[in-house]
């Protein structure tokens, strides 16, 4: 097979060791889909490839599994036809402003999902396949039943639609570096979604030499809370901001790359501690409204990790909430990026957001806010996004998936921009 | 510090009623909580910053008592005495297999844990040391620098036998004729066995049967301890264990215990109901893993082992990662006082996983 003038590399013997998990179609080898994949791209945001999505939209949002999981029916509800047009609505608008090119697919995109959100292989390849782009998905050894149910639901779509089924492949294999080098030969851009170690390991496999890269490291995220704002507010204000932490909080078992670790309560001295305390209760009262109870490993798992802690350094340690574990950073301590997950809370006090700037460093990621103007938080970007952090978001919204990410539009990496320029006496003429 | 435990050694093992033994070990628990806190600065942060200070602990009750997760053992260095106390370090393969936990021990706390094994284990064999089969192979005893808990459980269990023989090569097999000629030299007089329990099973138990080989051990007791986990992959329960020894053997007595290198003392063997029972020096309460509370008698939970034993670090109350229950107390139909439980297996691994480790220190509020 033939791409780029070369011979691609994935043999028969090699896609042995691959396993294809949608869309499954018996006796489509892998290297005949690599090589019919060269000529599937499409225009970007093509009315068929939204139709597609639009019904894959539909069809998680009805499955008795991921109905019940919030965190999938936010992917549902993220690709559903009138979110899907807005994404189309701002490409065009980008199109409108640069007349001298034409945007293409950038071809064939290789993503490596993380284990630790499982579901966020759909965001990446959703935007990459309405980029018109064939693409291969590699997601984690053991699908998780999210995973397994969209999986099914993509497999179900592929077979009444021939142009899932013919551009793209979700698979899974051991860590093999001769099969990711096949993968990375073969695309013309890879997206590695972390973590750290991962990246480490694949990074150094060499792509095409067309080909481009997007990497996203493993990050650490934060909240602000104004104290003065906080302690002003009414209780419904209060019980809402609770609501919304607990989704920032617990989904993905607090292991996103956005879930908050520390709230930093910004403010003066008096009455931060009745502040916290308030705000755990709350938070309390929330996880007992929404039933939610952490697994027996994910609690011994957040006791051990709050014990060393403690051993450690100056804190308070909060086991009264079954729900999660609150601690409370003494002033003159310093708050390290240790991340826990499943459920445990460090509250540090500081005088002023200018103090973040000393915390904040390449690993940041999101910080939610609440009690914050717009002005302030623009500072606070100014201030801060040049050592790290890429997202300032209200409390609530850690886990909203944003076309940029970690700081980059993957509309922009997803697409080429091919420029046209006309003849010189066309633009006489114009 | 003297050992609370000093006080208990004229008792016999399993001789004080539910109610008085309550009473007993709350003292000595209320006591070592205090002495620990003076004496060892991680523990007292861990008292002073998770559970309030000393103050809760003062209602004497024994779920009142702090404790700390087994796992710290092996991040921390948990010590009470001077360092020119210590006469012994404990190592163990914890929870995890990775790191190892540290246990710091002092001529007190060493001497008296000999003491209560001592009187432990002859409530089950007697004060005669009987001839010994040790299923394991002794390159686990004779390298020094791997001396694990299996290795020094075994030396531990050593003592109370005599002429030890060991029953496997150091590929594992079993040295059967070497066994033979043991258990004839024995002459069908008591003898002792001692293993862990998953080699006991797959290189014992398996090898006999695969060799279609019967032995004469009616008049044997076979020991053994090591967690379950294993033998659970293996879908083998406590009871087909013995019933499967029993046929092969004709073993009557078979004994499991519970305990761990991180709390002397906490040994726990089983009564004749089969449940794991707590003798006079120690003691288990059962906990929700998620709620931390204590839980009534026949709820499973997450256990804390309690020790009126350790005075050279703080390892009197220690909550495990073990699952097991509660079956009852001062049991009529048995010869032993008391509490016993039941293990139920290990908590899950969390599978929480993600993001760095980095460190990446900064001043909070100035």
């Amino acid at each position: 097979m033939i791409i780029d003038g070369e011979f691609h590399p994935m043999t028969d013997a090699l896609a042995t060791r691959v396993r294809q998990l949608a869309p499954v179609r018996p006796g489509d080898g892998l290297p005949a889909f690599l090589g019919a994949a060269i000529s599937r791209h499409e225009t970007p945001f093509s009315e068929r490839r939204r139709a597609i999505v639009g019904e894959l939209s539909a069809r998680f949002l009805k499955d008795p599994w991921l109905r019940r999981d919030p965190a999938s029916v936010a992917v549902g509800y993220w690709m559903r036809p009138a979110a899907i047009a807005q994404l189309q609505a701002a490409f065009e608008r980008r199109l409108a402003a640069e007349p001298a090119t034409v945007r293409v697919p950038v071809g064939r995109v290789f993503h490596v999902a993380p284990a630790n959100v499982d579901t966020l292989f759909v965001y990446s390849w959703v935007l990459s396949y309405l980029c018109g782009n064939a693409n291969v998905v590699r997601v984690s050894q053991q699908p998780n039943e999210a995973v397994q149910a969209m999986l099914g639901a993509i497999d179900a779509v592929a077979k009444e639609h021939a142009d899932l089924a013919d551009s793209n492949r979700f698979v899974t294999y051991e860590h093999d570096d001769e099969v990711t080098a096949a993968f990375s030969e073969w695309c013309t851009h890879r997206i590695l979604w972390g973590g750290n170690e991962t990246i480490a390991a694949l990074r150094p496999l060499p792509l095409n030499p067309h080909a481009s890269e997007r990497v996203f490291g493993s990050k650490f995220s934060y909240a602000v809370v104004n104290l003065d704002r906080y302690r002003a507010a009414k209780p419904e204000e209060r019980a809402k901001l609770a609501a919304a932490f607990f989704n920032d909080l617990f989904w993905f078992d607090q292991m996103a790359c956005s879930s908050p670790h520390v709230v930093f309560w910004v403010g003066g001295e008096p009455g931060w501690q009745e502040a916290t305390a308030e705000f755990e209760d709350r938070l309390q009262a929330e996880v007992e409204r929404k039933r939610y109870l952490p697994s027996s490993a994910n609690a011994v798992h957040r006791l051990v990790h709050a014990f060393g802690v403690a051993a450690d350094s100056d804190v308070a340690v909060g086991l009264a909430h079954p729900g999660f574990i609150g601690i409370r950073i003494a002033e003159s301590e310093v708050v390290d990026k240790r991340i826990c997950g499943g459920g445990l809370i460090r509250h540090a006090r500081i005088h002023h957001l200018d103090a973040l700037a000393e915390f904040a460093s390449d690993q940041d990621q999101t910080v939610t806010h609440y009690g914050f103007e717009r002005d302030a938080l623009n500072r606070l970007a100014a201030g801060i996004g040049a050592r790290g952090v890429d997202r300032i978001v209200p409390i609530g919204e850690a886990l909203s998936f944003q076309v940029n990410w970690d700081g980059f539009d993957l509309i922009d990496d997803l697409t080429r921009r091919v420029t046209v320029q006309a003849s010189p006496a066309e633009r006489a003429r114009d | 510090m003297r050992s609370p435990a000093q006080d208990l050694l004229e008792t016999p093992p399993y001789g004080l009623a539910q109610a008085e033994k309550d009473a007993m070990l709350s003292r000595a628990l209320t006591a070592l909580t205090r002495h620990h806190h003076e004496h060892c600065e991680t523990y007292r942060h861990i008292v002073d910053r998770v559970f309030g200070g000393l103050d809760r602990s003062r209602s004497g009750k024994l779920t009142d008592m702090p404790f700390l997760p087994v796992s710290l053992f092996k991040t921390h260095e948990l010590k009470s005495v001077p360092d020119s106390e210590v006469i012994k370090v404990l190592t163990s393969s914890g929870t995890s297999g990775q790191s190892v936990s540290r246990v710091y021990l002092d001529a007190e706390t060493a001497r008296v844990q000999s003491t209560v094994l001592v009187k432990i284990v002859q409530h089950f064999l007697g004060k005669d040391r009987l001839p010994m089969v040790i299923l394991d192979h002794a390159g686990v005893v004779r390298e020094r620098k791997s001396h694990s808990a299996r290795g020094a459980g075994i030396l531990g269990m050593a003592q109370f036998g005599r002429r030890p023989f060991y029953a496997l090569r150091e590929d594992m097999s079993l040295d059967e004729q070497g066994l033979l000629d043991y258990l004839a030299a024995a002459q069908g007089g008591k003898i002792l066995l001692f293993g862990f329990t998953f080699m006991v099973w797959s290189c014992f138990v398996q090898a006999l049967e695969s060799h279609g080989l019967k032995l004469d051990l009616s008049d044997a007791v076979l020991v053994h301890t090591g967690g379950w986990k294993r033998m659970k992959d293996l879908a083998v329960g406590p009871k087909e264990f013995r019933e499967r020894l029993q046929a092969l053997t004709g073993i009557r007595s078979v004994i499991n215990f519970y305990g761990m290198a991180e709390q002397v003392g906490g040994v726990y063997f089983e009564n004749d109901l089969h449940f794991l029972h707590a003798p006079i020096y120690s003691d288990v309460v059962i906990r929700d893993p998620v709620t931390l509370a204590p839980l009534p008698d026949g709820e499973v939970g997450l256990i804390q082992v309690l020790s009126s034993l350790p005075v050279s670090y703080p390892g009197h109350s220690i909550l495990t990662e073990d699952l097991g229950v509660i079956r009852g107390a001062d049991a009529a139909e048995l010869n032993m006082k008391g509490r016993y439980f039941e293990m139920m297996g290990r908590v899950p691994e969390s599978e929480l996983r993600g993001c760095s480790d980095t460190f990446q220190p900064v001043k909070a509020a100035s």
